[in-house]
């Protein structure tokens, strides 16, 4: 399942390098991919192991607000 | 060593803020798995251990960008810039300055193209590499990986030692630079991460600041270098009327320009500018100025000097008139703040020989360079060097300035 979200917080691309970090924390992500430039992030996940709920949660203990594009 | 200190004292004055903007990314990233590591200790109340990774951090990056220093060179040595593309270089890097503070200001989200990320593959394999590594690994490999991302004033530094056009200078420049910015980005990195998110935000707001001001600053520095009526002083001089052309505003003498002629000589008593030529022969240029029996404006009396029979020593015979070349010679003091006088008035149509004098100069005043007619020289700190200047058409200006188009001045040309 993809899914692309609004990370308007992001203020440089080392924000998009610590979301990106998620596809190693969260078990059942594939893969992230996220824009500084675009102030965008893409997750593909496995929502038979992880919920979209469980995703969003992460973003935001990062210290982002997230909201589904 | 002059280069190498002022090198040192722009890092440590506007180096370490403007690299921190552009390269504080990766420092964050080096710094996170230190403080997760730390905050994943038993004690979190225990603030984490910041200065050790920073330090590793910077080391790498001294050693990294002395290599890069040293191939800058080399490439300088293959490949010397020209002033003009020195000027547009520093235009667009000033360009790319002027776009980082908008982007920090927020103001439009195109800037944030300004920001240059580092390829998804490197991120990624630094990353997962440093998963696995000591706190030590980590920010080493990223200091290393600043050259990937050089600030504006590293990039202006990086042109500095291309033009160096010597390996070894090219690695001590960038040495000097990135020395100079190490406690700055210690300093500051170290109490950032210590102040936290807010604060840092007013941080970053003020070297947006800093950033924007050194953006235009290096922009103008390149419109000097070409002699861009666009540049802050040509523009406020217009504005003014400063800078005017007019031969009426000239306090010059009747520019009449004499032969230059055999067996010329000139009592240096009467005529200090006017130096005895024994052989009459011309002075190459690039070669120091000992001789030269020929017209003189002292530019800095704004007179012309023209030598005469009673100038001459009366025991010598009437010099054979036998006119080899007219020119005008013209004089102009280098300083350590600049160029004195910075507006000389010559005569159209008339060759000059430009004499550059330097007593004791230090400072980057001594990297000559005139864009439009491609000359660009190093002088030593003590001495005299001509270069000769063909004749220009009236009406026309000769800006020169110093390669870093920070201290300039114009030759203007009238009948």
């Amino acid at each position: 399942m993809k899914i692309t979200y609004n990370i308007p917080d992001m203020h440089c691309g080392n924000c998009a390098m610590r979301l990106e970090a998620l596809e190693d924390e969260l078990q059942g992500v594939t893969s992230v991919n996220a824009s500084y430039h675009k102030q965008q992030m893409v997750v593909d996940f496995n929502p038979a192991i992880i919920s979209e709920e469980q995703v969003i949660r992460a973003i935001v203990e990062k210290g982002y607000s997230v909201s589904q594009s | 060593m002059t280069e190498y200190l002022v090198a040192f004292i722009t890092g440590l004055t506007t180096g370490g803020l403007s690299c921190l903007a552009v390269q504080g990314g990766l420092l964050a990233s080096s710094l996170a798995s230190q403080i997760e590591s730390d905050m994943q200790g038993k004690s979190s109340s225990r603030k984490p251990n910041v200065a050790q990774p920073i330090l590793w951090f910077l080391i790498s990056k001294l050693i990294a960008y002395t290599i890069l220093g040293f191939f800058l060179g080399w490439l300088g040595s293959v490949l010397q810039l020209n002033p003009v593309s020195r000027a547009i270089l520093q235009i667009l890097i000033g360009i790319f300055m002027v776009g980082q503070a908008l982007r920090l200001f927020n103001v439009h989200p195109i800037f944030r193209y300004f920001n240059i990320e580092p390829p998804k593959f490197i991120t990624r394999y630094i990353r997962r590499k440093s998963k696995n590594t000591s706190p030590v690994v980590t920010p080493l490999f990223m200091g290393a990986l600043t050259v990937l991302i050089p600030c504006g004033i590293t990039q202006v530094m990086m042109a500095s030692a291309i033009a160096t056009g010597n390996p070894l200078t090219g690695a001590l420049l960038m040495f000097s630079f990135i020395l100079g910015t190490s406690p700055v980005f210690f300093v500051v990195a170290y109490f950032a991460t210590r102040l936290g998110e807010r604060l840092e935000k007013y941080f970053m707001k003020f070297v947006a600041v800093v950033v924007l001001v050194l953006g235009l600053l290096t922009i103008n520095t390149g419109l000097n270098l070409m002699g861009s009526p666009l540049s802050f002083k040509n523009l406020t001089g217009a504005l003014t009327g400063s800078n005017t052309v007019s031969a009426e505003s000239l306090p010059v003498v009747a520019p009449t320009i004499a032969p230059f002629v055999d067996n010329f000589s000139v009592d240096s008593e009467i005529c200090p500018m006017l130096a005895v030529s024994s052989d009459g022969s011309s002075i190459p240029c690039g070669q120091n100025n000992q001789a030269g029996g020929c017209a003189v404006i002292n530019s800095q009396a704004n007179q012309v000097l023209i030598p005469t029979e009673s100038a001459t020593a009366p025991t010598q015979p009437p010099p054979v008139a036998a006119p080899v070349e007219a020119y005008q010679e013209i004089v102009i003091q280098v300083l350590n703040r600049g160029y004195s006088p910075e507006v000389t008035y010559a005569k159209a149509g008339v060759p000059i020989k430009l004499v550059l004098e330097s007593q004791n100069v230090r400072s980057c005043s001594l990297a000559f360079v005139i864009p439009s007619l491609n000359v660009q020289v190093l002088l030593k700190p003590t001495g005299s060097y001509t270069i000769d200047i063909p004749a220009q058409p009236a009406g026309s200006q000769l800006p020169y300035s110093c390669s870093m188009g920070m201290y300039t001045g114009v030759i203007v040309f009238d009948n």
